[in-house]
């Protein structure tokens, strides 16, 4: 009998819990948010159900102020898997002009992100959704079932979650409620990175360190990406040597001085490193329990 | 085969094996074939022999033990440091070594020679080396490219020989021995001729306006190209404007991820 390493053990486990998600539900989306947790979710989408193309449909969330190395990629690998790629950005948002600089972080994030999900899983009509999220980010996400629940209002209840016992999912749901899944859920920063060298994944090359454009914000090191960007008076963006460990809008997403340019180079740096990826988040810096608070709300 | 990168051990053993060689009746060419080292220091190693017998092979450490060099005291130090985070009075634009220990001497602020100065600068993390140019020409290779299309003109528009320009950058320096960034430090820096470095140095990211008053000491002397490294000017319209303003100043941005090998610098 052969043993499966315990990155075999994940993927097993992420490749029948989408499985199940398909047999179970009627609507499925995979949320897309082209970091390297999408890349891994959509390699795992693939192969557990090889030969044919996932039987669903990749939904990303835009804000319009991702990195414009992200959209090209985006665009990219939805061809590549020969996925309908559906992109909802919230039109009310559009017509206000959000933004994380005039509006700030919070509201930037609520309008374009929160409300964009729960719009677009109106619009569509998906009864479950896949995100990649990790237990080993952030405090609220650890205590998140594999598969949790969401009212018809998009609202997360972290004092009533279902028992997950040798994993067994119990999908039952009442009408207009829907599931987010984390088929990711049991793995590490670490784990996503070693699958993504052994496997051959595809990633942003914003991963890989290299000299970019940036300015410093309250310590944390902003890619200037676009014109967009404001600058203070007389603010000349240096030249680093960065990478992100985490991507998200490019306002809101810091970056680290580092030389790790490849995959090698970034696992060892993961092993050496002992603060959270999501350290160079600027939205989850609003206040303790943001995040918690953001995902009672609906928030990913 | 070139022995210059050797360490002294080796380089002792691989002289007392070129004298067994020659003591078994190899030539010199032929001993030194053997060891890799170059003829004149397999005669030299023979010499050596003959003069004082197997003791005198090995090659003695030179120079001053690790660790006793002349160290600049606190207060020099920080005075050091004062005089770095300011313009000098001249229009020199940025200090050199020289000009630190003069400004020191002349302000009674103590005495330290240009090279304890150099060697400070040095464990500060404060000498970058400057970049290799030379070759760029004929190297067939995106950083050739860039020197044959932007850096080449430009020299020749204003009249100056490959070596008559100016190169620098603004890099975060961290001094090694510091164990976070209390320390970190800004740093604007020149390279000039026969590489002598000029530097200034700043806590916060320098702003357009320091980049501008060393443009504008740079300028003084006359048409210049300033190849720099490090800087985002492209986003920033007061310089956009000045270079607007300045035509006989060239400025040339390396390009992002350039593999401009830097070349050794001495002492």
């Amino acid at each position: 009998m052969t043993t499966l390493t315990h990155l075999q053990r994940l993927e097993a486990e992420s490749i029948q819990i989408m499985r199940e998600v398909v047999a179970e539900t009627e609507n499925p989306v995979m949320l897309y948010s082209v970091g390297k947790d999408s890349a891994v979710m959509l390699h795992l989408a693939r192969k557990a159900f090889a030969p044919s193309p996932p039987p669903f449909p990749l939904l990303h969330v835009d804000t319009r102020w991702k990195f414009r190395a992200m959209y090209e990629f985006r665009d990219r690998m939805a061809e590549e898997a020969g996925m309908d790629l559906l992109v909802h950005i919230n039109p009310e948002g559009i017509e206000k002009d959000i933004n994380p600089f005039t509006h700030g972080s919070a509201i930037h994030t609520d309008v374009m992100k929160t409300e964009g999900l729960k719009q677009a899983m109106d619009k569509y009509g998906f009864d479950a959704a896949f995100g990649g999220a990790r237990r080993d980010e952030e405090k609220s996400r650890a205590k998140e079932r594999v598969f949790s629940f969401r009212t018809a209002q998009h609202r997360w209840d972290p004092k009533n979650q279902r028992p997950e016992l040798w994993k067994l999912y119990n999908t039952r749901k009442h009408q207009r409620e829907s599931i987010r899944v984390f088929p990711l859920s049991n793995w590490t920063e670490l784990d996503i990175w070693q699958y993504i060298y052994l496997q051959e994944i595809p990633i942003v090359p914003l991963y890989y360190s290299a000299e970019r454009p940036v300015v410093e914000r309250d310590g944390a090191l902003i890619m200037v990406d676009d014109e967009r960007m404001p600058l203070e008076p007389g603010e000349v963006p240096m030249m680093r040597k960065v990478r992100f460990r985490t991507l998200g809008c490019y306002p809101l997403t810091g970056a680290i001085e580092s030389e790790a340019d490849t995959l090698p180079d970034i696992i060892q740096e993961m092993l050496l490193t002992r603060t959270s990826e999501r350290q160079g988040r600027v939205i989850d810096h609003d206040s303790a329990a943001s995040m918690e608070k953001k995902k009672q709300e609906g928030y990913f | 085969m070139n022995a210059k990168h050797l360490s002294p051990e080796t380089v002792s053993e691989r002289r007392l094996e070129a004298v067994r060689l020659r003591l078994d009746g190899l030539t010199v060419a032929e001993s030194a074939r053997r060891t890799g080292l170059s003829a004149p220091t397999v005669s030299a190693a023979w010499k050596a022999f003959r003069e004082g017998g197997w003791e005198a092979v090995p090659i003695r450490p030179r120079g001053r033990p690790t660790g006793q060099a002349h160290r600049l005291d606190e207060t020099l130090q920080r005075r050091l440091w004062q005089r770095l985070t300011h313009w000098p009075d001249t229009d020199e634009p940025g200090w050199s070594s020289r000009a630190l220990a003069q400004a020191l001497s002349d302000a009674g602020a103590g005495d330290a020679s240009p090279r304890a100065i150099e060697h400070w600068l040095a464990t500060q993390n404060l000498k970058p080396s400057p970049m290799a140019l030379d070759d760029l020409a004929r190297r067939r290779s995106r950083e050739g490219r860039w020197f044959r299309q932007q850096v080449q003109p430009a020299l020749e528009r204003l009249g100056q020989g490959s070596a008559a320009h100016w190169q620098g950058g603004v890099r975060v320096a961290v001094p090694a021995t510091s164990a976070e960034n209390a320390s970190r430090r800004y740093q604007l820096y020149l390279h000039g001729k026969r590489g002598a470095l000029y530097t200034r140095c700043f806590t916060a990211p320098p702003l357009a306006d320091d980049y501008l008053t060393l443009f504008a000491r740079l300028a003084s002397r006359g048409p210049m190209a300033l190849i720099f490294h490090g800087a985002y000017f492209q986003a920033c319209p007061e310089i956009q404007g000045w270079l607007d303003d300045h035509p006989d100043f060239a400025l040339i941005n390396v390009p992002p991820n350039a593999n401009l090998r830097a070349a050794s610098t001495r002492g």
